[in-house]
């Protein structure tokens, strides 16, 4: 067993960050930095987001509709844009969540055949 | 715009935001301020990317993402060479192809005429009592005229070749004569002089002429002082008093307009020497215009005195360009239909081209899929694919059809109206781009529904070892083909069928030689006294006499009318004695009721040197000869079927006919001879019943001499020429050799023939190689398998057997397919085959041994191939 310090850090694989902050607005309306925040502590600090990264990624959604964006007041009482979810978003995030657990498993058995099959 | 400059500005206070909390994160973990901010600065990465990244996100990304495909699409194309080639080489022949076919329809049957308002303009025509619609008669024409309401003008025409000098060279030129009128119905002006007045039509008025753009330019030599050029045709002179704009000829073939019945009009009704065209008045439909004529027509019919079966029963009015296309209508109709269905079977090889492609890429898509490329941008790819490649295939395809074209023009029979107006032009282009574009939607459609139906995805579970491998796409592999198959029987039994009925048609004796003989058409004026007739018989007699002395002609005839080269005129004749006949053509009203009296006949004017040069047997009696001069009692051969039908059980010699009505000398003719049976009017067609006069006792103004030679044309024409010269300056002859005429008389059969068995033939090819590539194909991905069999102890032919089994299988699918296909479809051509039903067995049989034998050669290689697996290599494949 390898240790949490032994283990790299990954990037994150293209498309699957949308995915990510799909899931973390589930719970409610979040300001960047703390979507930020909670990608990194919900994946144990696995993945690595380079924090900017996620500004392009929320406009994409924007774009897209799946999630708005409006003003509101920080944990800290500053002035932050705040972003939401959208009923076309969760539908999006739903499909996009079963189509990953497909290929991931899809993934998973090419990569370890042999266990697959010793199962 | 506005949108993404404050999107972009929410972007940086955002950033700001983002970057003063994680300062303050790092603060509350106890960095200095300034570490803090390094750190969170680190953290955050390269602000100008995240900022430009984003705008990104608000430009038009999809123009960008689309150069990316295209770029992508060229790296792939380019990568496999092969593919690319003989894909875009497949779709470039079928879109060429279906492209010139294209410009020939849109040429003959689409593109307006171009005339003002050309779909307002008419042709009006009697229907007798057989349904056939024939010219009009003059006294008919000037009751359309005088009650009809739906034309703001109606004009009859004719057109005829005439000796025309007075310009700088004599010429035999089509000279159409023109009622008042015609060219406002055209919606025409002269460019030069004026149109015809009612002055210039009224009998006895001085002659006056039009003339085309094109024949001013040539023999006039442009002048624009009209008033000093006239012109003699057919012996008359005529002033030129206007020039048409460059570009109009109708009639087909017209450089000269003359206003019609400067004799006055001809009082028959049963005459039909002039086609009528009328311009529809403004909110006049083509049906109104109909019930009128059809009413005036019935009119006619109930009140003439000239019953019987050649006075009219009816009248219809069509679109003039309806008029003028009619008969090649279906024609084309079946060469676009055939090009079609070699552009599916085209297609359908790419197709298969590409699922083939797709499944070796299956890896690559899965992991582009795997590392997040949307579906949608994946099916955007093979779009982009099959959009290029039906586009370079289109490019080439135009190309080709430049060139095809030019070919297809040169093979149009002649009688191919409108073939001037053919060209590559813009609707046309339209045309290959939208064709192109579909081909590219329905080949990018399939494959990217193929390759993304998750089909492919499986292909990256089942890995590399590509066993199986998509069983899927093999079976719609197999679909295609059948298909393919199934079309090309469709093609292949109509090409079978057309070349078998052009077999039959040669095969039909035509009754006459064809080779050897030169043919010299010349033409006197149009003439009605008796002096001047005989003139004429005199002057073709010397003409005949010394053509006899040009070297290396033999025998020497004349005729007015050529077979296969226009026909002749028909028309009812009467068993008379010497003492029955009447004074006048008036008289012969009551008789043509007596049905035991009448005959019908082609009216045939020729010299004993006709029979002789063409070879018409002599069945019984004599042909013409020395004893029938002008004077002596005028004689009559008749040709076998006429014998038959209307003396059965009978010697028809002897008897004696009167067929003044032809050409106005009402004196008897003897029958002295019978000959046989000639196509007057086509291999294809029947022989008509035909009575023959002598031309020295029936003159006839114009004739086409037949000159049996052994010397080459062009010596014989020169000489002729010379000849003619001496005799009468102003006379001009056209010469061709027989074979020309003749040939030209199937041209329309071959044009067919030869278009549909290319595209037969290519189609056999593509599918071909259609069978051969998913046979390989499944060989090349069954390799382990069939190396297990092998190792298990399966033989060669086993596995010989069980490939082609399945190659079989795919094969008669599509065969039985094609034969229920044709046996529906060929029934719709029945009207064009001759000698052969449209179920013809031979022909269909002969075409199923065909493909199958083809498409089984194409699964025998990979099946031998699958034959020589060696099964240790096969199982340590991969």
């Amino acid at each position: 067993m390898s240790t949490k310090e032994q283990r790299e850090r990954i990037e994150l694989l293209q498309g699957t960050l949308d995915l990510l902050i799909l899931r973390t607005l589930v719970r409610g309306p979040v300001h960047g930095h703390a979507i930020a925040k909670a990608i990194e502590f919900n994946s144990d600090d696995v993945l690595q987001v380079e924090q900017g990264s996620l500004y392009p990624a929320l406009h994409r959604l924007i774009k897209r509709k799946w999630i708005s964006v409006e003003e509101g007041t920080s944990e800290n009482n500053r002035r932050a844009k705040f972003y939401r979810l959208t009923a076309a978003g969760r539908r999006q995030l739903a499909a996009e969540t079963s189509k990953w657990d497909k290929m991931a498993g899809a993934i998973a058995r090419i990569l370890r055949p042999a266990e697959q099959e010793g199962e | 715009m506005k949108k993404r400059e404050r999107m972009m500005k929410d972007l940086e206070e955002d950033i700001r935001e983002h970057i003063e909390t994680e300062t303050q994160d790092n603060i509350a973990r106890g960095m200095s301020p300034e570490e803090a901010h390094y750190a969170a600065m680190r953290k955050f990465g390269n602000v100008m990317r995240v900022e430009e990244d984003t705008r990104d996100v608000w430009s038009f990304v999809w123009l960008e993402q689309f150069g990316q495909d295209i770029h992508y699409a060229f790296r792939m194309l380019r990568k496999s060479r092969g593919f690319t080639a003989v894909a875009v080489l497949t779709l470039a022949l079928a879109i060429g192809a279906t492209t010139a076919i294209f410009s020939v329809v849109y040429g003959v049957l689409l593109q307006p005429l171009p005339y003002t308002d050309s779909n307002r303009i008419m042709s009006v025509f009697e229907v007798n009592s057989g349904g056939t619609w024939s010219r009009v008669a003059d006294p008919n024409f000037d009751d359309f005229r005088d009650q009809s309401r739906s034309f703001q003008s109606i004009a009859k025409y004719h057109a005829d070749i005439a000796s025309v000098s007075g310009a700088s060279e004599p010429t035999r030129t089509t000279v159409a004569a023109v009622s008042p009128g015609f060219l406002k119905v055209l919606g025409v002006q002269p460019i030069l002089g004026r149109d015809f007045g009612a002055g210039d039509a009224k009998k006895g008025a001085g002659p006056t002429v039009l003339v085309s753009y094109g024949y001013w330019r040539q023999y006039l030599g442009s002048s624009r002082d009209l008033a000093q050029s006239h012109l003699k045709i057919d012996g008359g002179l005529f002033s030129i008093v206007g020039v048409l704009p460059s570009g109009f000829r109708f009639p087909a073939d017209v450089d000269l307009w003359l206003p019609a019945d400067l004799d006055g009009e001809n009082p028959s009704r049963t005459s039909h020497n002039y086609s009528v065209v009328g311009r529809l008045r403004d909110g006049t439909t083509v049906q109104q215009a109909n019930l009128d004529i059809s009413a005036i027509a019935r009119r006619i019919h109930d009140t003439s005195s000239e019953q019987g079966d050649y006075l009219l029963k009816d009248g219809i009015v069509v679109p003039l360009q309806d008029a003028i296309t009619g008969k090649a209508r279906s024609s084309l109709l079946l060469l676009l239909g055939a090009v079609g269905f070699l552009l599916l079977v085209a297609c359908a090889n790419v197709a298969n081209l590409l699922l083939a492609q797709a499944s070796v890429r299956e890896r690559e898509l899965a992991i582009r899929s795997a590392l997040g490329a949307a579906r949608g941008r994946l099916v955007r790819q093979y779009f982009t694919e099959a959009f290029l490649l039906a586009l370079l295939g289109g490019s080439l395809g135009v190309l080709g059809a430049f060139w095809g074209l030019a070919g297809l023009v040169a093979l149009a029979p002649e009688n191919l109206p409108r073939l001037e107006s053919v060209s590559i032009n813009i609707p046309v282009l339209v045309f290959a781009l939208v064709l192109s574009t579909a081909v590219a939607a329905g080949l990018g459609a399939f494959i990217a529904a193929r390759a993304t139906s998750g089909e492919l995805r499986k292909g990256l579970v089942e890995g590399g070892r590509g066993q199986a491998g998509l069983q899927g796409s093999q079976r719609v592999g197999r679909v295609i083909v059948a298909a393919q198959i199934a079309i090309t029987l469709v093609l292949v039994v109509g090409a079978g069928l057309f070349g078998r009925s052009l077999m039959k048609v040669l095969e039909v004796n035509p009754g006459f030689r064809v080779d050897k003989i030169v043919t010299m058409d010349v033409s006197l004026p149009w003439v009605d006294d008796p002096k001047a007739k005989a003139g004429q018989a005199i002057f073709f007699s010397n003409l005949i006499d010394r053509l006899k002395q040009i070297p290396g002609v033999r025998k020497v005839g004349a005729t007015s009318g050529l077979p296969m080269d226009g026909g002749l005129p028909d028309g009812m004749f009467l068993l008379m004695t010497q003492n029955e006949i009447p004074k006048t053509t008036d008289g012969f009203g009551p008789l043509l009721q007596q049905k035991e009296r009448i005959g019908n006949a082609d009216f045939c004017v020729a010299t004993d040197g006709y029979f002789q040069v063409l070879e018409i047997p002599l069945i019984r009696g004599r042909i013409f000869d020395g004893r029938d001069g002008a004077n002596s009692p005028h004689v009559a051969v008749i040709s076998e079927s006429l014998a038959r039908e209307r003396w059965p059980n009978q010697d028809p010699i002897g008897h004696t006919i009167e067929f003044g009505n032809m050409d106005g000398d009402l004196r008897l003719l003897t029958i002295v001879g019978i000959v046989g049976d000639t196509h007057e009017y086509g291999l294809d067609a029947p022989p008509r019943p035909t009575v023959y006069v002598d031309l020295l006792q029936r003159p006839h103004a114009a004739i086409t001499l037949t000159m049996l030679s052994d010397a080459d044309m062009r010596s014989v024409a020169s000489a002729a020429r010379g000849i003619l010269q001496n005799l009468n300056p102003e006379v001009a002859a056209k010469f061709q050799t027989f074979s020309q005429v003749y040939s030209t008389s199937l041209g329309s059969r071959r044009f067919n023939v030869i278009l549909i068995g290319f595209f037969g033939i290519t189609a056999l090819l593509l599918a071909t190689a259609g069978v051969f590539g998913v046979m390989a194909y499944s060989v090349s991905r069954r390799t382990r398998e069939i190396g297990v069999r092998v190792a298990l102890g399966a033989a060669p032919s086993g596995i010989l057997r069980m490939i082609l089994g399945q190659g079989l299988r795919t094969i008669f699918i599509g065969v039985a397919i094609g034969i229920a296909a044709s046996l529906a479809l060929t029934r719709t051509v029945q009207s064009l085959l001759f000698g052969v039903t449209a179920t013809d067995p031979v022909t269909f049989g002969g075409v199923t041994l065909l493909l199958v034998g083809a498409a089984l050669l194409a699964c025998y290689i990979p099946a031998r191939r699958a034959t020589k697996v060696d099964p240790m290599v096969a199982l340590r494949h991969e």
